[in-house]
């Protein structure tokens, strides 16, 4: 009786060892693995008072004023890999009583324009700022444009300036980056 | 040669198991049962293993996650299985590996009836707990989830490759107790670990006061990562990599003490009841230590153009580096290369087994040289219980057994085991003696043999001994 158990018992637990297998899967299928987060991440601000468009010194206007960043990330490898799309977000808030043109310029390393864009904000008040909001969606060939740049050029530029000009341009900004990161060969 | 190679790939995906060892814990047909006991019954007289054979011990598992959730073949796409993975595993959840390979394993009786044993072995340890709220980030990003504070705490992993020289003595000492004790000295070839980490991280809309739209806020942040004999590496030419960590198993890294310590009590000839204490120890890192600590709070609004004045050519100001600057200022990543100590993961056993059917090997009901103690006997049912003390706390098995000599020189072990894993771990160890020659197997999951795809954790012991036993 034993003996009658034992070697099915034996060979049962052999061949289940022997023949332990991974069915019913496919591992090609880590091909298709992507992650796609998307992450939202603040970009830039300013503060510019009306007073810094008038040079007091020379008494002339300064029609425009440009300040530059670098944005290192923007150009590194896995973002030029993994970056689909990128909607950069951009809201004035002004109560100086100027419409204004501002310019965004991204810049490689090697100083060349890489993408540019550019908006005009509603003129306000010191009593009642007024909003503009902005926004740049980036996608397709622009995305290999814009993350061939690693540094963003600001200009604003007043139509015209006196010493008695007031108020305050704002700047807040964000950018909405969309990534879609998968094993590559 | 496939099976091999999806086995070996089942493992690497689903690497984590808990060293326990419920077949051949009180299994003292085989040698190595004293590794798990120290103070277990020793039948034989001399044992040798045979060397880099008497002990293979593999374990892989996932407490949350088979490699079948994952790769399965299935009609939904493979991202949104995973995204739904990550949301059902919790942090407590973990990923655990095992290896233990025995070089050398031997022991005799010496004249004072005390078994002395002692060996080499070389261990590989590693869990991860899985942070749940950082592979959110990751897969999700942050945008869905504004005012969710991520938790940088959930990280938690130790990884060590270590080797072991152990030696120790067993004896009964009175007819129903049999004591024994095992000191250790551990040598430890690489070893990492992030533990107790605190810390959020989480993105909130700016309020009126705050200077762009929104806040990235890292709060009380303390992360550690303590390693020890990787820096020395960085840097190596990878072909001397592994000579050089060999090397250390001789006695070139950091070294541990530890003991073992173990009891079997008779509580009458059918009833018997064991326990030990495993890596009661700790291993001093002082050589290539080095510990990085990234502490601090620390909001991050974005660049603030100020547009200074400049004349022509003139470069304005490094808004980035400054940012930089201020994120390493207020988050600053230390490296400090004083040692630290750290405590081997303890591991609990204990049993009680009740015996039954006739008699086998010496011992009879009515002894006269063994009044009281226990009777070898052809069955035995009981009961086990294991725990290994992880860095989030103690991991706890129960485990039922029955055992059954079918012949001298066979002998099997059947288990069912409740588990972080499962509840369906069922388990068959078997041993062998011809002659001299001692051999012994046991896996755990058979019932997810069929397809390892399945199984939640594997786990795996075999060995070759060279066994003598008393005449």
């Amino acid at each position: 009786m034993k003996k009658n158990l034992l070697k099915p018992l034996m060979v049962v637990f052999i061949c289940l060892l022997a023949f332990a297998c991974v069915k019913d899967t496919d591992f090609d299928q880590a091909e298709d693995i992507v992650l796609t987060p998307v992450v939202e991440l603040d970009l830039i601000y300013f503060n510019i008072e009306a007073s810094e468009f008038y040079d007091d010194v020379n008494q002339i206007p300064i029609p425009t004023l440009t300040d530059t960043t670098e944005i290192r990330f923007l150009d590194d490898t896995e973002v030029q890999e993994n970056l689909r799309r990128a909607d950069f977000y951009f809201k004035f808030t002004n109560s100086i009583p100027r419409n204004f043109q501002v310019d965004f310029q991204f810049l490689s390393e090697q100083n060349d324009t890489t993408y540019a864009t550019q908006t005009s904000v509603a003129e306000g008040s010191v009593q009642t700022p007024v909003i503009t909001e902005f926004e740049e969606i980036i996608e397709g060939d622009d995305i290999l444009q814009v993350t061939m740049a690693n540094r963003i050029v600001v200009s604003v530029t007043i139509p015209d300036a006196n010493p008695d000009l007031e108020g305050t341009l704002n700047l807040q900004s964000k950018t909405t980056y969309y990534l879609e990161i998968r094993d590559r060969e | 040669m496939r099976n091999v190679l999806t086995l070996t790939l089942a493992l690497g995906l689903s690497v984590c198991f808990a060293q326990n060892k419920q077949l051949l814990y009180g299994f003292d047909e085989v040698p190595q049962s004293l590794m798990l006991n120290p103070g277990t019954k020793v039948p034989q007289k001399k044992h040798f293993g045979i060397p880099f054979l008497s002990q293979l011990h593999i374990n892989g598992g996932s407490s949350g996650v088979s490699v079948f959730d994952i790769f399965g073949e299935s009609n939904v796409d493979i991202n949104t299985r995973i995204r739904n993975k990550i949301f059902e595993l919790k942090n407590s959840d973990f990923f655990t590996a095992t290896e233990q390979l025995e070089i050398i394993n031997f022991g005799w009786r010496a004249n004072n009836e005390i078994y002395f044993s002692g060996g080499i072995y070389q261990e590989l340890d590693f869990i991860s707990y899985f942070p749940r709220d950082l592979a959110i980030l990751a897969w999700e990003g942050n945008r869905d989830y504004l005012d969710y504070p991520f938790n940088l705490g959930e990280i938690s992993a130790t990884a060590d490759l270590l080797t072991v020289y152990h030696f120790g003595a067993n004896k009964q000492l009175t007819k129903k107790l049999t004591a024994g004790l095992r000191v250790k000295l551990y040598s430890s070839m690489l070893s990492a670990r992030s533990v107790n980490n605190k810390g959020t991280f989480v993105t909130t809309l700016g309020g009126p006061d705050s200077p762009n739209i929104y806040e990235h806020t890292v709060t009380n942040a303390n992360v550690t990562l303590n390693t020890s004999g990787i820096a020395s590496l960085d840097g190596m030419d990878s072909s001397e990599i592994p000579g050089e960590i060999i090397g250390r198993a001789f006695f070139g890294g950091n070294f541990g003490l530890g003991v073992d310590l173990g009891a079997t009590y008779d509580i009458n000839n059918r009833l018997s009841a064991s326990a030990s204490l495993i890596d009661v120890g700790m291993i001093f890192h002082g050589k290539d230590a080095e510990t990085y600590e990234a502490t601090g709070t620390y909001t991050l609004d974005g660049i603030e153009l100020i547009f200074p004045p400049l004349s022509a050519g003139q470069p304005t100001l490094p808004y980035y580096d400054n940012l930089e600057d201020e994120l390493e200022e207020e988050i600053p990543i230390d490296t400090i290369t004083s040692g630290y100590t750290q405590f081997r993961p303890l591991k609990v056993n204990a049993a009680l087994k009740y015996s039954f059917g006739k008699t086998v090997g010496k011992g009879a009901e009515c002894d006269c040289r063994n009044m009281g103690g226990g009777i070898d006997r052809a069955q035995a049912v009981g009961a086990q219980f294991y725990s290994i003390f992880r860095p989030k706390g103690p991991q706890m098995a129960g485990t039922l057994f029955y055992y059954r000599r079918l012949w001298d020189f066979l002998a099997a072990k059947a288990t069912y085991t409740v588990d972080s894993y499962s509840f369906s771990n069922v388990g068959l160890a078997l041993v062998t003696d011809f002659g001299k020659f001692n051999f012994y197997i046991a896996a755990d999951n058979l019932l997810r043999y069929g397809n390892l795809a399945k199984a939640k954790s594997v786990s795996l012991q075999l060995g070759f001994n060279i066994k003598i036993d008393e005449e």
